[in-house]
């Protein structure tokens, strides 16, 4: 297929991607906002019986370990933290793309949701090392959608691993990003980003998801936050929590020196906290989904 | 064939030779495997990071998480199913301490897991007959019992072995 024949058909395939459900957008909405309150997110999972259903079962379930039931939609919220609202609004209505396998990167169901979980997870770690001021719940959700790109893309790079992986080892493509714009005339990061115009997400989103290996080029307000997600992808990938045979096949942008203060020691205590929310999130997750 | 899975900064020891010990998906984390060939014993910790002077109220929890704490307790589970030997006489294999392109200091933790586990294990006489580390790609690694064929994967590669 040619490079332009491949362009029409992706571009047919972010048109038919499943939408955001109107309250995942407008959560995505309101929490890529610097200056929102909890009480806005209290009052936009009111108005959704089965959000408020799923996370009143999160809360009360073993994983969060209370003595106490909670029944309201304020106490859950306020126990969840704005990020796990966010988590299960976003991966209740993004089930269908997340859930398939990646083929084209030869990854398993569920890896991406996995990868995309620990970026956001990692990303508002590493705003805590910010040098100016990073909301970390921005870099959270920030983090959350940065690589659906690939859950279009992938059926398009179907067969194409060896090959990749061989032309990086040999030096004839810069990385697993180059590669992809070889083969089809664009990569994961452009379509993620028309996927993410398609759905009318905040314009920092947008951004992110576009600029996420290349944080250097997004636009000045949300740089920082490309920046925070850039590294929140690599420590996912560090983790072990990549999606497929491009995992670690990325460079590390060493200018983040300009954005983070982060030590070795802080770099290792980053990932092992990462990892154990990772870990405990997952977990509470599996409970929501379970009918 | 029994699996046992280690997920990160888990260990276990075996000597049920219809089993195999298996670990996903190292990127900087390092598999330290120890075979003995005398009692046709196996081990492996999936090492996450250095040193555990960074989080020592990890240790009690979950003591492979850390190369100085995870390789002293994977030698008493395997004496604990009679494995006796010692030094030389087990045989190490390490996989994994991959790092992302263009790395800084910072970011190779995979390097420094790999040099602190070698430093552990030369404490102990001991050291890798072979090793599949560093590079910039995840893999997965299996451990047979009764071979002690120590096969490893990675997405878009052929399975190989060391």
């Amino acid at each position: 297929m040619s490079l332009l024949n491949n362009q029409t058909e992706i571009a047919r395939a972010i048109e038919a991607a499943p939408l955001l459900s109107p309250v995942a957008s407008q959560l995505l909405q309101i929490s890529a906002k610097a200056d929102h309150e909890l009480k806005d997110i209290i009052d936009l999972v009111k108005c959704d019986s089965i959000l408020t259903a799923r996370l009143l079962k999160v809360v009360n379930s073993a994983a969060m370990g209370l003595r106490h039931q909670i029944s309201s939609v304020e106490h859950a919220v306020n126990y969840l933290g704005e990020r796990m609202v966010v988590s299960i609004a976003v991966a209740e209505c993004t089930a269908e793309l997340f859930s398939k396998p990646l083929d084209g990167y030869e990854g398993e169901s569920g890896q991406l949701w996995k990868h995309e979980l620990f970026t956001a997870i990692a990303a508002r770690a590493v705003a805590r090392h910010a040098k100016g001021d990073l909301p970390p719940d921005m870099a959270f959700t920030a983090g959350l959608l940065h690589d659906i790109g690939k859950a279009i893309l992938s059926e398009f790079l179907q067969g194409t691993s060896r090959s990749v992986l061989a032309d990086i080892v040999q030096g004839n493509t810069a990385d697993y990003l180059t590669a992809e714009q070889s083969r089809l005339g664009l990569d994961h990061s452009i379509v993620g980003f028309e996927l993410a115009k398609h759905w009318k997400l905040p314009e920092m989103l947008q951004q992110v998801i576009r600029h996420h290996h290349h944080p250097d080029q997004a636009d000045s307000p949300s740089r920082v936050l490309a920046y925070a997600v850039h590294l929140g992808d690599i420590l996912a990938m560090m983790s072990g929590n990549g999606t497929g045979s491009d995992s670690m096949q990325y460079h590390l942008k060493q200018d983040y020196t300009e954005y983070f203060n982060i030590s070795k020691d802080e770099l290792a205590l980053l990932l092992l906290e990462s990892t154990e929310e990772f870990n405990k999130v997952e977990a509470s997750l599996a409970i929501a989904e379970e009918k | 064939m029994n699996t046992m899975v280690l997920g990160v900064g888990d260990l276990g020891a075996c000597n049920s030779q219809d089993s195999e010990i298996k670990t996903y998906a190292l990127g900087s984390c390092v598999a330290v495997i120890l075979l003995d060939p005398k009692t046709r014993t196996v081990g492996m910790v999936h090492v996450a990071l250095p040193e555990s002077k960074i989080n020592p109220a990890k240790v009690k929890e979950r003591p492979g998480y850390f190369a100085d704490t995870g390789i002293p307790i994977l030698l008493q589970e395997m004496a604990k199913l009679g494995c006796q030997s010692q030094g030389k006489g087990l045989v190490v294999k390490l996989a994994g301490g991959a790092a992302i392109m263009d790395h800084n200091d910072t970011f190779n933790i995979g390097k420094r897991n790999l040099l602190a586990i070698k430093k552990i294990l030369w404490g102990y006489s001991m050291g890798p007959r072979s090793e599949d580390v560093g590079g910039t790609f995840s893999r997965t690694v299996s451990v047979s019992v009764k071979t002690g064929e120590v096969i490893l994967s990675s997405p878009g590669r052929p399975n190989w072995k060391i």
